[in-house]
């Protein structure tokens, strides 16, 4: 794409807006104007990655968000022009889209909906059951066969659908790490491994930390666990499995490199 | 408190076993515990039961891996019962090997499963063999 005239009066307006102090008052109303002139060229990238799964409503937006940050970071001090610094971040942006919900270009919509049904009904049972359900639960819930649920933890377990258990997952009540693990941490200093797992341990995410501490030297369960750092179950399911799988790698990498 | 409704659970007869053998190779391990998961998850274990199970497994076969002697076999076996589902995974080893209990891979053993043992012991006309023996219950023992 190169510097086309429809754009042209735009220019200046870039200028100014890349020259003004951060807490400007006119920057807003400028990158207002900016962004609707070059909305355009966010709507193209975006309708270039369309039928791929996701709503083309949903890529306009995100291809949006690209647009602010190249609007942003535009330097035309450097010189180049913008298109050519832009059309990159735009497509980069839709394209991290894409990678984060990796799920939803391989996986079956219905399986994608199901996913969100069961997480659902996962969180609503643990809670009146006292502990996680069974499929033949969720199923009841759901008023579907057995076998139907069955394939969505299949599909929930195959395809690494992080970003839709973040989406899925409520902030609230998430309690500090802090809170959480006194308990834990205790335990963990009456044991003595082979292996110094604490500095293993103290590499890892805060919440990866949290989770394996509460599990392993804390006594809960997934599904306490779930509810105590505000994540699903099945989020909790995976984020330990990952955990568990570098925790080895690296307390033991001579043994594994078969 | 357990409810009885076993026309709706898609548990199968009693006691139905299944035994995998593959290369005693790491890449091959996520194949074993997508059998034991798959088993669990049709025996309506409930989720964190699954998934502790698939974790379990995951564990096990690792370390019997690592003190495998090379080009030999993993062999599971999985006896699934009513609330219940044993699993016992072997390897052939060297004369000597041994498996650790104190180490943080047995404590993860002890957490994910309601039961765990090793034995060492030899199989198949005297060849040296480690089994870890683990039980998982269907849902927290109530």
């Amino acid at each position: 794409m190169t510097a086309d005239p429809e754009y042209a009066h735009l220019t200046p307006l870039l200028e100014e807006y890349s020259g003004l102090e951060p807490d400007d008052p006119r920057r807003e109303e400028l990158r207002d104007r900016l962004v609707t002139g070059y909305l355009p060229v966010a709507q193209h990238i975006a309708r270039r990655f369309n039928h791929r799964g996701e709503p083309l409503d949903d890529l306009v937006q995100v291809a949006t968000v690209g647009l602010i940050n190249a609007i942003d970071r535009f330097d035309p001090g450097k010189g180049g022009e913008f298109f050519s610094f832009a059309v990159p971040t735009i497509s980069g942006e839709v394209r991290r889209h894409f990678r984060d919900q990796s799920w939803s270009m391989r996986v079956p919509r219905r399986l994608k909906d199901m996913h969100v049904s069961i997480n659902g009904a996962v969180s609503e049972l643990s809670q009146t059951l006292g502990r996680s359900p069974k499929p033949s639960e969720i199923a009841r819930h759901l008023d579907l066969p057995v076998n139907e649920v069955l394939e969505g933890l299949e599909a929930a377990e195959a395809y690494r659908s992080s970003s839709l258990d973040e989406m899925l997952s409520s902030e609230d009540g998430s309690a500090t790490v802090g809170e959480l693990v006194g308990d834990a941490d205790a335990e963990l200093d009456r044991v003595d491994y082979r292996e110094s797992l604490r500095p293993l341990l103290a590499e890892l995410a805060p919440r990866e930390r949290t989770i394996v501490m509460l599990r392993f030297f804390g006594n809960r369960t997934q599904t306490q666990i779930a509810s105590e750092v505000g994540i699903s179950q099945m989020h909790v399911s995976r984020l330990l499995a990952q955990t568990l799988t570098r925790l080895r790698d690296r307390l033991d990498p001579g043994e594994r490199a078969l | 408190m357990p409810q009885q409704e076993p026309s709706s659970a898609p548990a199968e007869p009693r006691a139905a076993s299944v035994e995998i053998r593959t290369a005693a190779r790491a890449a091959l391990i996520p194949t074993v515990r997508a059998v034991a998961s798959d088993l669990a998850a049709r025996a309506d274990f409930d989720l964190d039961a699954i998934s502790d199970l698939r974790m379990a497994v995951d564990e096990a076969c690792a370390t019997l891996v690592g003190l495998a002697e090379p080009g030999s076999s993993l062999r599971c076996t999985f006896d699934v019962h009513d609330e219940r589902i044993d699993v016992a995974a072997q390897v052939l080893t060297g004369a000597d090997a041994t498996l650790p209990t104190d180490s943080f891979g047995w404590r993860v053993l002890q957490t994910l499963a309601d039961q765990v043992a090793v034995e060492t012991g030899a199989v198949d006309g005297g060849r040296p063999a480690l089994t870890i023996r683990l039980h998982k219950l269907a849902g927290p023992a109530l």
